[in-house]
């Protein structure tokens, strides 16, 4: 009995250590004047963030991936949201073809996307796979499962049959039902969703190396550039990065929380409630 | 509940042909960006290099450098996915067993985010603390005298397992919260009280109940980490031999180009993913028999 009274606290307290040691360091070590030589670091700095943001790059970099997941977020939207209402009010035929394709890309690796992708659109003089739209339209199949599920589970949530109906016999159209009455009624699942493509978008760097790489550099690809430059500018580029992934989390999961609270008054015992899937091929 | 949907609806829902229409736009661009480039690597697989059919590609992955990469890979992900298994159902079970609510919420809340945290600033974040002149690294050697380097290596095999147990813990411990929620308070009395103790309790109803669970997201670890690219390509480079390193070097032109090569190393790679991926499904629908 005793031992297992230790066991338990013991084995969270490590994993604590485990999972905040890197990240708490890494914000440390961004600050730090020195802290290569000794325990302690040698007095603290913005220094490092003033020269991250001082070089021409920084600007230009976080614009394009601001742009990218920004772009991929919007055509991910205006694809999923429509093709979901559609499917699961008109189409529950298509239930289990939408269901496999939107899983599908768990299954498929970053860089066999590129790969593939490269092979079909990447001759003639065009170089279509090489192009910051193709790297948009891989994005939105990449991250089909973080848009899609939580979108489902919103439109199961609410009666859409009923409140299409009710539209409509008020006179409005398709587009105006959709737009109007079942956009707002899944909001929470579209922001959760959206939120999390935008995340996971921001932070990618296979798809965006392999298919445009330097053409259009994104902010990943410099930060792996300066980890091997510059250990300190590296450091200031993942605090951004831990940052915008910790920060989108937090809404994401106070959305989430906020969305099941207002539709049925309880929790789920262990949270998470329609926001995250498995983070799969995003390392 | 999909039983009880259906027959709610009053109104049969047309299976008219242009009912798919609306949803055209979604298939083209699955078929166009997921769907064909896969094809078309599968056809490019089974061609030689003139455009005739050939078993070449694949017979040429008996090289050594392309064994080696898949036996890495498998390595790194079975070790990764076993550890994650391990210690995230130990942390999962001990997390569901805090009294505290509001604690257990803190770390399902902790794992939601570090489970986000991957590729290239989590490599970095591993050079912080275990790089040569990383603050563990020093710690260990001012204060306990142990010199972990050469033996050790951020950038090594070793260092890899450290780095991507990092984002296969937390999520097996959201993946195993709900199993471990599943087992029933009774069913641990029931065995007490027929004069089990803890230890066999666990070792004939609770470790067996969960076994299904437990396998099914040991394989998704396994998946996440075969197709992870970025972490291992910061920390070396193209230096390791990894299947996803070799296929990224591939395409970027730093080895001989041999197109055929790297589509059969691509599709071996999507049949393994398959592959587990419609294990975890078994073993998924195995152990949701427990939840009613």
């Amino acid at each position: 009995m005793k031992q297992r009274n230790l066991l338990g606290p013991a084995s969270i307290v490590l994993f604590l250590v485990y999972m905040f040691l890197p990240i708490l360091a890494t914000y440390v070590f961004s600050i730090a004047v020195r802290w290569d030589r000794s325990i302690l670091p040698e007095g603290l700095t913005l220094d490092w963030y003033r020269t991250a943001f001082q070089d021409r790059w920084f600007l230009i970099v976080f614009r394009h991936s601001i742009t990218i997941s920004a772009a991929s977020v919007l055509v991910s939207t205006l694809l999923v949201v429509p093709t979901a209402y559609w499917v699961h009010l008109r189409l529950p035929r298509a239930r289990p073809l939408l269901n496999l394709i939107t899983t599908l890309p768990f299954a498929i690796p970053a860089v066999v996307l590129a790969l593939g992708l490269i092979k079909l659109y990447g001759q003639g003089p065009l170089q279509l796979a090489r192009t910051p739209p193709m790297l948009v339209l891989a994005y939105v199949i990449f991250t089909l499962p973080f848009m899609y599920r939580p979108v489902a589970s919103s439109l199961e949530a609410i009666d859409i049959r009923r409140l299409t109906e009710a539209s409509q016999s008020l006179g409005a159209s398709w587009v105006r039902t959709l737009v109007e009455v079942i956009f707002p009624n899944i909001l929470p699942g579209i922001l959760s969703g959206g939120l999390l493509v935008f995340a996971t978008i921001f932070g990618e760097f296979t798809l965006a190396t392999l298919l445009v790489g330097a053409r259009y550099k994104t902010f990943p690809m410099q930060l792996v550039y300066y980890t091997r430059r510059d250990g300190r500018i590296a450091s200031a580029y993942s605090v951004i990065s831990f940052t915008v992934a910790w920060a989108t989390s937090l809404i994401i999961l106070w959305i989430t929380t906020w969305g099941t609270r207002r539709s049925s008054g309880r929790r789920s015992p262990v949270g998470r409630a329609g926001g995250g899937a498995p983070a799969g091929g995003k390392a | 509940m999909s039983l009880r949907r259906k027959t709610d609806r009053t109104r049969k829902p047309s299976t008219a042909w242009w009912n798919w229409l609306p949803i055209i736009p979604f298939l083209v661009i699955t078929l166009g960006i997921m769907v064909l480039p896969l094809a078309f690597m599968l056809e490019g697989s089974f061609q030689s290099k003139e455009g005739f059919f050939t078993l070449e590609n694949y017979l040429s992955m008996t090289a050594p450098v392309y064994t080696q990469s898949f036996r890495n890979s498998i390595l790194l992900s079975g070790i990764t996915a076993i550890l994650g298994t391990i210690l995230g159902t130990t942390v999962g079970y001990f997390v569901y067993r805090l009294r505290s609510s509001r604690a257990r919420e803190l770390v399902v809340t902790l794992c939601d985010v570090t489970s986000n945290f991957s590729g290239a600033p989590l490599a970095f974040a591993f050079i912080v603390i275990l790089g040569s002149n990383g603050v563990v690294t020093l710690a260990l050697s001012n204060y306990l005298g142990w010199k972990i380097y050469p033996t050790f290596s951020i950038y090594s095999f070793w260092g890899l397992v450290l780095a991507y147990t990092y984002f296969q813990l937390p999520l097996m411990v959201l993946l195993v919260l709900p199993a471990v929620a599943g087992l029933k308070q009774e069913w641990r009395e029931a065995a007490l009280s027929l004069g089990a103790d803890a230890r066999s309790y666990w070792r004939y109803i609770g470790l067996p109940i969960l076994a299904p669970a437990i396998l099914a997201n040991l394989l998704l670890l396994f998946a996440n980490a075969f197709g992870a690219y970025a972490t291992a390509y910061t920390l070396t480079g193209s230096r390791f031999n990894l299947v996803t390193l070799q296929l990224g070097s591939l395409l970027t032109g730093e080895v001989l180009r041999d197109p055929g090569a790297g589509d059969a190393m691509g599709i071996l790679t999507l049949l393994l993913m398959g592959m587990t991926i419609l294990l975890y499904q078994l073993a998924s629908r195995r152990a949701r028999r427990w939840r009613e």
